[in-house]
C-alpha cells in the first residue's frame, strides 16, 4: 500500500523529484482556448449562410419573377399581372381545382385507411404485425412514380386487369389514377405519425372506459378517437402536402388531367414561361404552407397521455375481430405488394402483356447511354448521405448542446425547408444560380446541395432529438478536463451518435435517389439522375426500360438498407457485457 | 498560514434566473484540504452554487477567489477543477483507461507518463484489473470509481462532487463513502461535496454548509451542525426534532397546561417562543434516582401511542398537548421496561436540550 508522504508527492504537479524527471506542469493549452471561443459562432454563421443562400435565395427568386415587372425588384414593377392571367386562363386555373380534389381525397382516403391499418397494430393482438409494419413502409425505396408505373401496367388502355382480364373500355388514367397512386404513395408517411400517436395513448384508458361500462363503440368514438385527434389531423395534414406537391405520379399517370405541379413543369419546359411557372409555383405554395403550418401547429400542441413506462399488453381481441383486421391489412399489404411486383416483374417481361418471355432487353437502357444516369444517381446520393448526415449533425450539435447567438434564427431557418415544395425549390434553383458566376450550376453538384438543403429539416430533427439522449453531463465532463469543442466532438459526441449519423446519412441517400420533384429542373443534357430517367423512358415510349430503371433504384436501396441493418448489428455488440459484483 | 494561499473564497455570490433567485448572499472561505459538504433540501441552490464554482454558470454578483486571484472570467477548462457527477458522465465510448487518460492528453502529457498515472490511479481506487473494459461492462460503484479516479488523475487543485453518490444503493454508498473519505485525506485535496443526504454530510465532512432557499443558513462541523442548529429549519432538517410552541411566562414556557423550564429562553426577545428536543435527549425516568435529579415542572407523563423497534433504538410516539412526539430509548432500556401500546411512561425534559427560537420554519409538504 502506498505510504502517505508517497501519496502527498504523487499529488503535488511541481515535483521534480528523480522518479518522473519532469519539472515542467502539463496545463491546457491557452491558444487552443482562445480558437475555441471562436468556433461555435463561426459554425452557426456558416450555417446560417448556408441555409440563407441556397433556400432564401432562391425563394426570393421565385418571388422576383411572380410579383415583379420581367423580374426586376422595384415598387414602380410590382404586378399581379400574372395572378390575374393566372387565374383568368380557365386551363391553367383548373389544375388548381384538380390539386386541390385530387388532394383531399387522397388526404381522407389515407387517413381512414392508415388509422384503421394503425389501430390493428396498437389495439388487437392479430399475427405477423411485424410483417405488416414493414410492408406498408416499403414505399418510401422507391421514387413517387413506381405507383405510376404499375397502375398504368395494370389498369391502363393495355392495362392487365382492364383490357385483358377483365376487358373492358375504362382505364386508370386521369384524376382516379393519381388520387390511386398517391394513396398508395403517402401510406406511410401517414402511417409512421398515426402508429406513434395510437401507440402513445395508454390503452389503459380503454379498459378504464370499459370498467365504467363503456361499450366497445363508445371506447372507440369517445376515448381513441379523440386521443388521437392530432395525430390524425398531422396525418392528414401532411399527406395533403405530399400529394399537392408530387410530380411524378400525376405527370405519368395524369393525362390530359393538369395539377399545379405538373403545370409549372409545363409552363417553364415546354413554354419557357419562367414567369408563370414562379407564379402557379407561388399559388402551390399557398395551400402547401397552410398544410406544413398546421402540422407545426398541432406538434406542438400534442399532448400525451402515457402513464408509467412499461407498455401495457393489449388485451387479447376477439377472433371476429382478429380476423376482419387481419384480411384488412392483408389487402392493402397485398395492394403495396401487388405494385412493387408488377414494376420488377414488368421490367423482365418481353412485352406486357402480351408476350410475357422473360428477357434482360430492358435493362440496356439503349435510349439514355446504358447506366450513365444510374452511377451518377449512386455518387450524388453518396455525397448527399455523408454532407447531409455531417450537416445536420453538426448543426444539430450547434443547437442543442451549446448557445450560440441566432438560435431561434437558425432553427426558423433549418424548418423551412420542410414547407417548400421540391418543385418549387427547384424552379427557384434554375432562377437564382443561372449565372455564370455560380460555377456549380449546370453540374451535378448543385444537385447535391439542392437535395441537402430540401430534406435539412428532418435530418436536423433527428440530430437534435439523438442528442437529446446523450447525457449532457458527459459533455461537461470533458469540458471539466479541459477538452475543448472540437475534441469534445470527434472524440466524443460523434463516436455516440454514430448510430444516428449512419441512419441519417442512409435517409439522405435515400431521398437523394427516389426524388423527383426537386431535382426535375436541375437536371441537364450532361446531367442524368436515374429517377428523372424513369420519366423520360416513359415519356418516350420505353415503359418497360422505365420499370427496369424503377427496380434498379429499389435494389440500390435495398443494398444500403442492408448494409445499415448489419453495421448496427456490429455495433450493437460493443455496449454488452456483463455487469460482475462491485 | 497565509490568508491567500490556495483558499477558494466565495464573496457575496448570487445568482438570478430572471425572476428566480437561486443562491443569494453566498460568502464562505474554504482552507485547503478541507473536506466542505453543501447539505440541504431539493431546490436550495447547492447544485447551483457548485457550478458557478466550477464555472458552467456564471453568478449574477460576486467574486470567486482562488489563491488570491479572481477567476469569475475563467473558463471551466482552465479551472483546473475537478469534477464528479451524480450521473458519472464517462465516456461509453472509451475504456476505463481512456476515460482516467482523458484530462491528461488534454494537457499534451507524454504517453509514457499517462501510462504511470493511470496506473496509479487505478491502483488507488481498486480498479486496476478493469483498465481495458468499457463503462458499461461495470458496476454502478465502479463507474462512480473510475469517474472519481478520472478526476483526479489532473491533480485538480479542488474536488467538486455533486451528488456522487444518490444514484447508488444503500450498502454501496456507505462503501464508497469510506472510499472518498479516505481518499480525500491520503491526498489532501480541498474537496466540495453537495448532497441532500445529512447522513453523508454528517460522516464526510469537515465543515457542513446548510443551505436553504439559495442562501446559506449556517456553516459549522457536523457536531456543530447536530448539537447546535442555528434554526428550526436546520434542527428538523439534521437528525430528528420534536417542536414545541409555547409563551414565555414567569420564566418559563407555557406549552397548553404545562409550564416547562427551559435554559437559555432570554436568548429570544418574542412572547411567542418555539422549542426543538430530540428524541434521544428526551430521557426516561429512573423510579431509582435520587431526588432532585429531576426537575418536578418538566416531569411529564405519557401515554405510548405507536411503538417502532428500528434496531438499536426503539422510537415511542406519544401525544402531548395535541401535538405528536417521538422519544428515542436505547433497545437494551427497553427490553427492560416492557411497554406496550397505551402503556404509561414518564418521561424528563432536561431544561438544557431544547433549542429554543423565535420562529418557526415553514413545513415543506
Amino acid at each position: 500500500m502506498y505510504t502517505r508522504r508517497y501519496l502527498k508527492n504523487l499529488f503535488n504537479m511541481n515535483t521534480s523529484s528523480p522518479a518522473d524527471g519532469i519539472t515542467t506542469p502539463y496545463q491546457v493549452s491557452a491558444t487552443r482556448m482562445e480558437i475555441d471561443k471562436f468556433i461555435v459562432p463561426t459554425v452557426t454563421i456558416f450555417i446560417g449562410l448556408m441555409l440563407c443562400f441556397f433556400m432564401l435565395l432562391p425563394l426570393s427568386a421565385i418571388l422576383k419573377l411572380s410579383f415583379f415587372e420581367g423580374g426586376q425588384f422595384g415598387l414602380a414593377n410590382f404586378t399581379l399581372a400574372n395572378f390575374q392571367k393566372y387565374f383568368t386562363t380557365s386551363y391553367t386555373l383548373n389544375a388548381l381545382w384538380h390539386s386541390l380534389y385530387v388532394s383531399v381525397a387522397t388526404t381522407i382516403i389515407v387517413t381512414v385507411i392508415v388509422f384503421f391499418f394503425a389501430y390493428a397494430m396498437t389495439r388487437t393482438t392479430m399475427a405477423g404485425k411485424t410483417f405488416f409494419r414493414n410492408v406498408i413502409m416499403m414505399p418510401l425505396i422507391a421514387p413517387s412514380i413506381v405507383q405510376a408505373l404499375a397502375l398504368i401496367y395494370l389498369f391502363g388502355r393495355n392495362g392487365l386487369i382492364t383490357a385483358h382480364l377483365l376487358k373492358i373500355d375504362w382505364n386508370i388514367y386521369g384524376a382516379t389514377g393519381i388520387i390511386v397512386s398517391e394513396v398508395l404513395y403517402c401510406l406511410p408517411h401517414a402511417f409512421v405519425i398515426l402508429f406513434t400517436t395510437l401507440s402513445a395513448v395508454d390503452i389503459r384508458l380503454d379498459e378504464a372506459a370499459e370498467s365504467l361500462g363503456a361499450t366497445p363503440f363508445k371506447v372507440f368514438t369517445r376515448i381513441t378517437l379523440p386521443s388521437a385527434k392530432y395525430g390524425i389531423f398531422s396525418a392528414a395534414a401532411l399527406t395533403f402536402n405530399l400529394t399537392i406537391t408530387d410530380f411524378g405520379n400525376p405527370t405519368v399517370i395524369g393525362a390530359n388531367y393538369n395539377v399545379l405541379a405538373t403545370e409549372i413543369y409545363a409552363q417553364v419546359t415546354n413554354l419557357y414561361r419562367f414567369d408563370l411557372g414562379a407564379t402557379i409555383s407561388i399559388i402551390l405554395l399557398v395551400p402547401s404552407l397552410m398544410a406544413f403550418m398546421l402540422n407545426y401547429y398541432i406538434s406542438r400542441k400534442t399532448f400525451s397521455m402515457i402513464s408509467g413506462a412499461a407498455k401495457p399488453v393489449i388485451p387479447p381481441s376477439r377472433p371476429l375481430k382478429k380476423i376482419s383486421y387481419t384480411i384488412y391489412c392483408s389487402l392493402i399489404t397485398f395492394a403495396i405488394f401487388l405494385v412493387f411486383a408488377t414494376v420488377i416483374i414488368g421490367s423482365f417481361v418481353k412485352i406486357w402483356p402480351y408476350d410475357w418471355s422473360l428477357t434482360l432487353e430492358h435493362y440496356s437502357f439503349p435510349s439514355i447511354g446504358g447506366y450513365s444516369a444510374i452511377w451518377t444517381s449512386v455518387w450524388v446520393s453518396l455525397i448527399v448521405g455523408i454532407a447531409g448526415a455531417f450537416l445536420t449533425l453538426v448543426a444539430g450539435y450547434i443547437m442543442e448542446t451549446r448557445r450560440p447567438f441566432f438560435k431561434q434564427g437558425i432553427y426558423l431557418l433549418s424548418v423551412m425547408p420542410a414547407a417548400i415544395p421540391g418543385l418549387v425549390m427547384g424552379l427557384g434553383y434554375i432562377l437564382a444560380f443561372n449565372k455564370p458566376y455560380y460555377i456549380f450550376y449546370g453540374t451535378p453538384w448543385i444537385i447535391v446541395i439542392n437535395i441537402v438543403i430540401c430534406n435539412f429539416t428532418l435530418g436536423i430533427l433527428a440530430s437534435i432529438s439523438n442528442l437529446r439522449n446523450i447525457d449532457p453531463s458527459i459533455e461537461e465532463a470533458s469540458i471539466s478536463l479541459g477538452g475543448d469543442t472540437l475534441r469534445t466532438f470527434f472524440k466524443i459526441i460523434f463516436p455516440l451518435s454514430r448510430v444516428a449519423f449512419f441512419q441519417n446519412f442512409v435517409y439522405f441517400f435515400m431521398r437523394s435517389m427516389t426524388t423527383i420533384s426537386a431535382v426535375i429542373f436541375l437536371v441537364s443534357a450532361t446531367v442524368h439522375l436515374a429517377a428523372i430517367e424513369i420519366i423520360m423512358l416513359d415519356n418516350d415510349g420505353w415503359t418497360a426500360s422505365a420499370n427496369a430503371m424503377c427496380t434498379c433504384i429499389i435494389v440500390i436501396v435495398l443494398v444500403m438498407l442492408g448494409i445499415l441493418q448489419i453495421a448496427d448489428k456490429k455495433t450493437g455488440k460493443r455496449s454488452q457485457g456483463m455487469i460482475p459484483e462491485t | 498560514m497565509e490568508t491567500s494561499s490556495k483558499q477558494l473564497v466565495l464573496e457575496n455570490i448570487s445568482k438570478h434566473f430572471g425572476s428566480l433567485v437561486a443562491v443569494q448572499g453566498v460568502d464562505l472561505v474554504i482552507d485547503p484540504g478541507e473536506f466542505i459538504c453543501f447539505l440541504g433540501p431539493s431546490g436550495c441552490g447547492k447544485t447551483t452554487l457548485l457550478r458557478i464554482i466550477t464555472g458552467f454558470e456564471q453568478q449574477t454578483a460576486g467574486d470567486i477567489i482562488y489563491d488570491g486571484n479572481v477567476i469569475n472570467d475563467v473558463i471551466p477548462q482552465k479551472r483546473d477543477f475537478g469534477i464528479v457527477f451524480q450521473s458519472y458522465a464517462l465516456f461509453p465510448n472509451m475504456t476505463v483507461y481512456q476515460n482516467v487518460a482523458f484530462g491528461l492528453k488534454m494537457r499534451r502529457m507524454p504517453k509514457n507518463l499517462i501510462d504511470e498515472r493511470v496506473s496509479e490511479i487505478l491502483q488507488l481506487v481498486g480498479l486496476a484489473a478493469w483498465e481495458q473494459h468499457y463503462p458499461s461492462q461495470l458496476s454502478g460503484g465502479q463507474q462512480q470509481r473510475v469517474a472519481l479516479g478520472r478526476a483526479i488523475a489532473i491533480k485538480p487543485k479542488v474536488l467538486l462532487l455533486d451528488e456522487p453518490l444518490s444514484a447508488l444503493d444503500a450498502k454501496i454508498r456507505i462503501r464508497l463513502r469510506v472510499v472518498i473519505k479516505k481518499l480525500q485525506e491520503e491526498l489532501g485535496v480541498t474537496m466540495i461535496y453537495v448532497t441532500h443526504d445529512q447522513e453523508e454530510a454528517l460522516a464526510l465532512a469537515d465543515r457542513v454548509v446548510i443551505m436553504r432557499d439559495g442562501e446559506i443558513r449556517q456553516i459549522g462541523s457536523p457536531w456543530e451542525i447536530y448539537k447546535k442548529p442555528r434554526t428550526s429549519f436546520i434542527a428538523e432538517f439534521v437528525g430528528t426534532s420534536n417542536f414545541i410552541t409555547g409563551k414565555k411566562k414567569n420564566g418559563n414556557v407555557q406549552f397548553g397546561r404545562l409550564e416547562l423550564a427551559v435554559s437559555n429562553i432570554n436568548d429570544t426577545s418574542s412572547d411567542k417562543i418555539y422549542l426543538a428536543i430530540r428524541p434521544e435527549n428526551i430521557e426516561r425516568v429512573d423510579e431509582a434516582a435520587p431526588p432532585g435529579t429531576y426537575l418536578p415542572s418538566n416531569v411529564i407523563e405519557v401515554e405510548a401511542e405507536v411503538i417502532n423497534f428500528l434496531g438499536a433504538i426503539v422510537r415511542v410516539t406519544f401525544i402531548l398537548e395535541k401535538e405528536e412526539m417521538f422519544v428515542d430509548i436505547p433497545e437494551k432500556e427497553f427490553e427492560k421496561i416492557n411497554l406496550k401500546r397505551k402503556g404509561k411512561l414518564k418521561l424528563y425534559f432536561p431544561p438544557d436540550a431544547f433549542h429554543v427560537y423565535s420562529e418557526i420554519f415553514k413545513k415543506l409538504i
